[in-house]
């Protein structure tokens, strides 16, 4: 049929980052279950939460390619192209460090985290929950902001992203504090270097979750 | 039975065919932006076309129409009347078939312009290139590149006009409440003023131009008042969904204009080349222009409602899928651009369609970043549809010009 209505409008690039995000949020919770079984001396499902994330990954990255290759050159969006690929390169890159947290794990899975850095640990794991399970909701609302353009909903976006970078900035001190500790720890090269990263990758989380923020703050002006 | 009853008969079949084809492609596209925002649902916006086209067709409808549509072809071409007979079969199944081949191949073409091209080959085959009004013929070239402007400043300017005014305030809904007399007065002055411009009936009329701007004025400001008084009843208040509310019920009354003004002129399309052909078959002769009986003027309504219900559903119903991100706002100021430019452009005596009225319509409020994703890519797809049509239709017709001479 010759509607040439119909063929203007195309599935809105929203939807797909709505639903990144929503894959996002799910990840937290393997995430945080996963990381705890790490930190218990009893716990045997790791790899179980490892496999589910995994497969959660994956799942955003069709959802990630779908959004990339169905934008063509002239479509006409309330912010560019480029700003909507940033941001979405941003998100994965959260799904990616948490993928990255639990392979790295996996690589040591025999060697537990030392004791007197467990706390530290919870710390900057629950530092990182929140923002990735805010990006849904950041998304949302900034959908809103562009259905009415008001500024009240701006300043809900904006307060969003004020708050991830608050987060970042708090995971970057937990962060700073267990490099700090596992250097001056009495420990093999090897182990140093595996802490040192782990922390560095959960760090990588919120990093991405703020980048992702700041992508949001460009598309928000005016 | 006689030669020229089978040539009725004929003409008859594709005069139903070209009817059918508006219903299921064209007034989808008029109605897209009502169904699309959810306005009304599809078998609402099936009944409404249905219904508003047929009573448009018989009781607003032309019932004299032009023998040589828009006057494309000098009226000289007349003096031999199975010339004409021969001219008018050959242009609606060259029209025809070129709808027909677009809505296969699913290209976006203009049903007027396939008619308009049609009659210009008939004319050039038969009278030569002499015979083509072609500062008439250079409207309808214009016409594809000012109507889509146009309505793209239109909603454009509508759309950041409300964005501004109603929906970026906190109390978008008392906004539109209060402002509702303005949007509902200002959609009544133009229906009002393109019944009376623009459907045979209110050109029956013969209002001076000076009163009708007055007449409609009077009635946008009393519908305006009891519009808003009719709102405050029955919306529930609620802030921002409350303003799409207010703007649904606008919304629907400009579809209501469409499908009934769609009616009143597009059926002269399917059955102006058949009123042509039953006339010289009935009095052997044709005039610049011929009566169209009441029955013609329902068969081509008919015509179109089978069209909207066999086809136009199923394509409403995509729509309605695809269509997620037009909201009231959104889909009232595409209706409205669409509804002005037609209004003014058939003032200025351009023949535009309403579907490109609509795109461009579409494409203004995605320029004013109201709408989530719009591909503009479509529009040179379109365009160049739109240009093919008129040497398309031309050139089959006068294929079937040649070959109906030779077979009658």
């Amino acid at each position: 049929m010759r509607v040439p209505i119909f063929e203007m409008f195309m599935t809105s690039p929203f939807e797909g980052l709505q639903e990144h995000a929503e894959k996002v949020k799910e990840c937290a919770w393997a995430f945080q279950q996963a990381m705890e079984c790490h930190f218990s001396p009893k716990c045997k499902t790791f790899e179980e939460f490892r496999q589910e994330i995994i497969q959660i990954e994956s799942q955003a990255d069709v959802i990630k390619r779908r959004i990339r290759g169905h934008i063509p050159k002239e479509t006409m969006m309330p912010i560019s192209n480029f700003l909507v690929f940033r941001y979405l390169r941003e998100q994965d890159g959260v799904i990616d460090a948490v993928e990255d947290t639990l392979d790295w794990i996996s690589y040591r899975s025999t060697k537990k985290t030392p004791q007197e850095l467990k706390k530290d640990f919870a710390l900057l794991v629950d530092s990182v929950i929140d923002p990735i399970e805010v990006l849904s909701t950041m998304v949302a609302q900034a959908r809103e902001y562009f259905k009415t353009y008001s500024e009240d909903q701006r300043v809900v976006v904006k307060d969003i992203i004020r708050k991830l970078r608050r987060q970042e900035h708090e995971a970057d001190r937990f962060e700073d504090i267990i490099k700090k500790k596992v250097f001056n720890m009495d420990t093999d090269a090897v182990s140093i270097f595996h802490l040192i990263r782990l922390a560095e990758t959960i760090g990588f989380i919120a990093d991405h979750a703020q980048n992702a923020g700041d992508m949001m703050r460009a598309m928000l002006s005016r | 039975m006689p030669q020229e009853s089978y040539v009725l008969i004929f003409g008859y079949i594709i005069g139903f065919y070209m009817a059918w084809n508006i219903g299921a492609n064209d007034v989808a596209n008029s109605m897209a932006p009502v169904v699309g925002a959810k306005a009304v649902t599809i078998r609402q916006a099936v009944f409404i076309a249905v219904i508003l086209n047929v009573l448009g067709a018989v009781f607003i409808g032309s019932h004299v129409t032009n023998t040589i549509r828009k006057g494309i072809v000098s009226t000289d071409i007349l003096t031999d009347p199975h010339q004409v007979l021969i001219g008018a079969l050959s242009a609606m199944l060259a029209a025809s078939l070129w709808v027909n081949f677009a809505t296969w191949k699913s290209l976006p073409v203009s049903t007027t312009h396939s008619i308009v091209g049609a009659m210009t080959g008939f004319g050039i085959i038969a009278g030569g290139f002499s015979i083509i009004n072609w500062t008439k013929l250079a409207a309808v070239v214009i016409s594809w590149i000012i109507s889509p402007i146009f309505s793209l400043v239109v909603s454009y300017l509508l759309f950041k006009i409300i964005l501004k005014l109603i929906l970026s305030k906190e109390n978008a809904f008392v906004r539109s409440l209060k402002l509702s007399p303005f949007f509902i007065g200002t959609t009544v002055f133009i229906v009002v003023l393109s019944f009376l411009f623009k459907t045979p009936l209110g050109k029956n009329l013969c209002i001076k131009a000076s009163d009708a701007l007055i007449i409609a004025f009077i009635v946008a400001i009393f519908f305006g008042f009891a519009g808003m008084n009719l709102l405050k009843r029955f919306v529930k208040e609620s802030n921002f969904d409350g303003a799409e509310e207010i703007f649904r019920f606008i919304q629907i009354g400009t579809a209501c204009y469409v499908a009934l003004a769609q009616g009143a002129n597009d059926v002269a399309n399917a059955i102006g080349p058949l009123a042509v052909i039953y006339s010289l078959v009935k009095t052997g002769s044709v005039g610049a222009t011929v009566p169209v009986p009441v029955f013609l003027m329902l068969f081509g309504g008919i015509g179109i409602a089978c069209g909207i219900s066999m086809a136009g559903h199923r394509v409403m119903e995509t729509m309605g899928k695809k269509i997620t991100t037009l909201s009231n706002t959104r889909g009232f100021s595409v209706n409205f651009a669409t509804a002005t430019t037609v209004l003014l452009a058939s003032k200025m005596g351009l023949p535009v369609s309403t579907t490109h009225a609509a795109v461009g319509g579409v494409m203004g409020i995605g320029l004013a970043r109201g709408i989530e994703a719009v591909n503009f890519g479509v529009i040179f797809k379109i365009m160049l549809y739109w240009v093919l049509t008129v040497p398309a239709s031309a050139v089959i017709s006068m294929v079937l010009f040649k070959l109906l001479q030779v077979l009658l």
